[in-house]
């Protein structure tokens, strides 16, 4: 991939997470948040949207974006009151963005939202009181634009964007604040000339840390957001840039002199950079008062990088407990501190910023903590961690081959080869977890699909829904990830069509107009545990019943509990809803969800109070890319059970069979009669078979079957392997693994198993004796 | 990726007519060839899983490398019966694109694509697409001739 097309791509995933990071943000203000740093990590998410698609030309995009910010910016600077913003707009200007950065991304023309900008540009336009919200508390610790994991990759985004701008600052330097080029258009609206202007001579001393573009800040954003009419001068500082050929254009080397003449009190003026410098990275001086602000640490040493962010955070630490403002650093004995604090304290993780603003002057070890995490964070391709996954594989399939072999081995030998056997497949399966847990990813990633498709339906089905989401950092495998989307899709789409009553109705039966759907994600034996409870009408058990009979699901004098008729919301072709809209009601909604669900080895359940509401549960086993497995032998051939589906094993000889008149065997089994299949002949397996053991197996529908085989082997963790990616569907099979002897065994999935034995018109045996 | 099967009896060469280089290989005393490109390994025989109600000509599944892989016996696909396998016989790794079958009435030639005279041995170039996909078929249709 050539490098632009690399940093392209860099840009659109950082465009998923500020994207992610801007709906949350809204969503929070929307219900009620009135933390104003909610506001800017909005702000913040969609300004370096902006940059970004700015940087790559997508024009439509750049063009909303900056609407969008602009009327954000309304709220920042408190000439819209939080409380009145219209965050259902800005919500749904969100869903365009996201519209828009897809489009870009994939080459798409994108489309125009002309209602919606129309609609944004009203925001601020309206006359309102003039609120009295005051400029952002000013000594509050300065929040950069710190875009999401921005420690990898935007490096290169962010200088090519800049690199224009440091151009343009090079070339105009004096001019930069007072043009407007649109694109960062902070309020300039201080009255009178310079000239005669009354005020103070402020001398503004700007340093910023070499690592300003990295973070996504330009000098002209920074000077941008100084009153134009109050700049007298502006010099450009060039005496740090090093060489031409040992330049690192990412690096901002450029440090800006301006004389002021001004109203505004220290405390504004550092609110004006609130957002896009650290205290270290300016210095404010009165000149005819000769009220000097407590020196500031000029700049940010180069030698930053170097500083281990362990080492900063403990010194921010000793700060923190000394209740020393940034300025302390000036201070002898805290000497060498400078540049950890700079390193540390202009980053406020986008994800703590209640923390930053309660503990404004003295970083609190939470922060240092983000601050670290954020360090040592990279951004791996999935497809490294791929190669990782299936690397560690191999590593114990020959791990449980080498321990075979030494089986083999004569006693003395062995027993001293066994021990170190052990430790290797202690450590091996330790490697698999780790790795495992590299995998990992929280349930986010899904679950912040969901408030916009709630958004639309709610809109579409024209109902009010509050989506609440719980336990959204609960970590499961890449693999799960990618297959809850579809099932908590549609478990969400069931929930707000047939759940949920029309406000209306909902008033009728006593519930406020508002419906809420929850979302909950946990941990739970091994599992993770997802539901989504709706407080709606329920289930109509007697339409539902109706509706089965009508079918034939269900015989016409067949009495069933209440729960039982709740469990056939997973019958194929059921729909209940009274009109079939394009949400659902075609009744192929909650069937497939419970057959996708099934075929990953997870269950699911519903729990429906009438009237009260209805609460689906999913649980779905945290990785797909290992099993527990049973190995077992049937013939010449070996095979794996999933031990989930096993509930027993017994001896075939001490259990009654029966022959039923077609041939199919039963055994009583608990009381119970249950179908036996023989391994051997299901599956075709070559060699004799004698079986000797009889496995109680589960199916997806919670009935035993008795399954014979020749011989249980053992029971191991076995690595999943696709048939189909370079063969095809294998019946009676969902996988394979390979074993100690290198050699391929068939991962048995019982219920594939049982339609081939329904299905057995064919006799195996004779087929595959052939190549025998 | 598909693997066949066929004997330990190699040769590259290269038809003056047309500039193609094919690997050859025997099956019984017939020589076949398939184009170099899409070979990509040949490896000793290795005991393969079989697989419940395949097609005849699918002797099963194999690990290679972590990867799992089926393998055809030729022998059976052009009608031979099946490979008893020694320890000259081998795997060939191929890399072939199988696209579903074209609608038309196949010959019983339909698994060569064309024959080329070597020395004095007549190569029959298998398309590999029709023996992967329905080499069974084809195999049934001539043991039935035979019958």
């Amino acid at each position: 991939m050539d490098p632009l097309a690399e940093l392209k791509q860099t840009f659109f995933q950082e465009c998923e997470e500020l994207l992610g990071a801007l709906e949350q943000k809204l969503q929070a203000l929307d219900e009620g948040s009135t933390d104003s740093e909610d506001v800017n990590a909005a702000f913040r998410a969609i300004h370096s949207i902006k940059g970004g698609a700015g940087a790559f030309g997508c024009t439509e995009l750049v063009g909303f974006a900056h609407v969008f910010e602009a009327s954000l910016d309304h709220l920042r600077s408190g000439r819209v009151a939080v409380e009145d913003a219209p965050f259902t707009l800005f919500l749904r200007c969100a869903d365009a963005v996201a519209d828009l950065v897809s489009a870009a991304r994939n080459d798409e023309p994108a489309t125009e939202r002309p209602d919606l900008l129309a609609a944004l540009e009203q925001v601020g336009k309206e006359p309102q009181a003039p609120v009295a919200a005051p400029p952002p508390p000013a000594p509050v610790a300065p929040e950069p634009v710190a875009p999401a994991a921005n420690n990898d990759a935007p490096i290169g985004i962010a200088a090519l964007g800049n690199l224009l701008a440091m151009a343009e600052a090079k070339t105009a330097a004096p001019a930069a604040a007072a043009s407007d080029d649109g694109w960062d258009d902070e309020p300039a609206a201080a009255p009178a000339p310079p000239s005669n202007q009354p005020g103070r001579d402020v001398h503004l001393r700007i340093a910023p840390e070499q690592r300003l573009f990295r973070r996504v800040i330009e000098p002209r954003v920074v000077l941008g957001s100084l009153p134009a009419d109050d700049i007298v001068s502006i010099r450009c500082d060039l005496s740090q840039v090093p060489p031409l050929e040992s330049i690192d254009v990412s690096d901002c080397w450029m440090r800006f002199d301006v004389d002021l003449r001004t109203e505004l009190s220290v405390e504004d003026l550092h609110g004006r950079f609130d957002f896009s410098l650290a205290n270290e990275e300016f210095e404010i001086n009165f000149l005819e008062e000769a009220v000097t602000e407590a020196p500031q640490v000029a700049e940010a040493p180069a030698a930053e990088l170097e500083v281990s962010s362990a080492v900063a955070a403990d010194l921010s630490a000793i700060l923190a407990k000394l209740g020393a403002a940034p300025e302390a650093a000036n201070e002898p004995d805290i000497q060498p501190a400078p540049a950890p604090v700079a390193v540390a304290a202009p980053v406020v993780a986008v994800e703590a910023p209640a923390v930053a603003r309660a503990a404004p002057r003295a970083p609190a070890a939470p922060d240092n903590a983000a601050r670290q995490r954020q360090a040592v964070s990279v951004r791996v391709d999935l497809d490294r961690i791929d190669k990782l996954m299936n690397l560690v594989g191999e590593i114990v399939i020959t791990q449980s081959m080498l321990v075979e072999c030494v089986r083999s081995l004569p006693y003395d030998v062995h027993a001293k080869t066994a021990e170190g056997m052990l430790t290797l497949s202690r450590q091996t399966r330790e490697l698999q977890d780790h790795v495992m847990a590299v995998r990992a990813q929280p349930v986010k990633a899904v679950f912040q699909r969901m408030p916009r498709l709630v958004r639309e339906l709610a809109q579409t089905l024209g109902k009010e829904v509050r989506l609440v989401l719980e336990g959204e950092n609960t970590e499961v495998d890449k693999t799960i990830i990618e297959e809850l989307a579809d099932p908590l899709t549609h478990m969400i789409r069931n929930s707000m069509d047939h759940g949920l009553e029309t406000p209306d109705d909902r008033v009728e039966a006593g519930k406020p107009r508002e419906g809420t759907i929850k979302l909950v994600a946990e941990h739970r034996a091994g599992r993770i545990v997802i539901s989504v409870t709706d407080d709606g009408r329920g289930i109509g058990r007697d339409r539902l019943l109706a509706k089965a009979r009508s079918r034939g699901l269900v015989g016409a004098d067949e009495k069933l509990a209440p729960e039982e008729i709740d469990q056939l919301i997973f019958a194929a072709g059921l729909s209940t809803a009274e009109v079939v809209s394009d949400v659902s009601g075609r009744g192929v909604g909650m069937d497939v969800v419970r057959r996708n669900v099934e075929s990953l080895g997870g269950r699911i359940s519903v729990d429906s109070e009438p009237g009260r509401g209805c609460k689906f549960t999913l649980a779905l086993p945290l990785t797909l890319a290992v099993l527990e497995g049973m190995v077992i032998r049937c013939g010449d051939d070996r095979y794996v059970i999933p031990i989930a589906s096993v509930i027993e094993t017994q001896h075939l000889a001490s259990t009654p069979i029966e022959r039923l008149p077609f041939g199919q065997e039963v055994l009583r089994w608990r009381g119970e009669v249950t179908p036996l299949y023989r391994l051997g002949d299901v599956m075709g397996s070559m060699g004799k078979t004698n079986e000797n053991i009889v496995i109680i197996a589960e199916t997806e529908r919670g009935n035993n079957v008795g399954i014979a085989v020749d011989e249980i082997v053992g029971q191991q963790q076995v690595v999943v392997k696709s048939l189909e990616a370079n063969y095809g569907a294998v019946n009676g099979a969902s996988a394979a693994t390979i074993l100690g002897d290198g050699l391929v065994a068939l991962i048995l999935d019982i219920d594939s198993m049982l339609r081939l034995a329904a299905s057995g018109g064919r006799n195996p045996q004779s087929d595959l004796k052939m190549a025998g | 990726m598909s693997l066949q099967l066929g004997e330990k009896h190699f040769s590259s060469a290269q038809p003056e007519a047309a500039a193609r280089r094919i690997v050859t290989f025997k099956v019984g005393d017939r020589t076949f060839g398939i184009d170099v490109g899409m070979v990509r390994e040949i490896k000793g025989w290795q005991a393969t899983t079989p697989l419940p109600h395949a097609a005849p000509h699918v002797r099963g599944v194999l690990n290679l490398r972590g990867v799992i892989l089926a393998v055809y016996d030729l022998r059976t696909a052009i009608g031979l019966g099946a490979t008893d396998a020694t320890a000259t016989h081998v795997i060939v790794v191929v890399d072939v694109e199988v696209r579903p079958a074209p609608d038309l009435e196949r010959d019983e030639h339909g698994l060569i694509e064309g024959l080329v005279l070597l020395d004095t041995d007549i190569v029959a170039l298998l398309d590999l697409a029709a023996v992967i996909r329905d080499g069974g078929a084809e195999a049934q249709i001539k043991t039935s001739r035979a019958a």
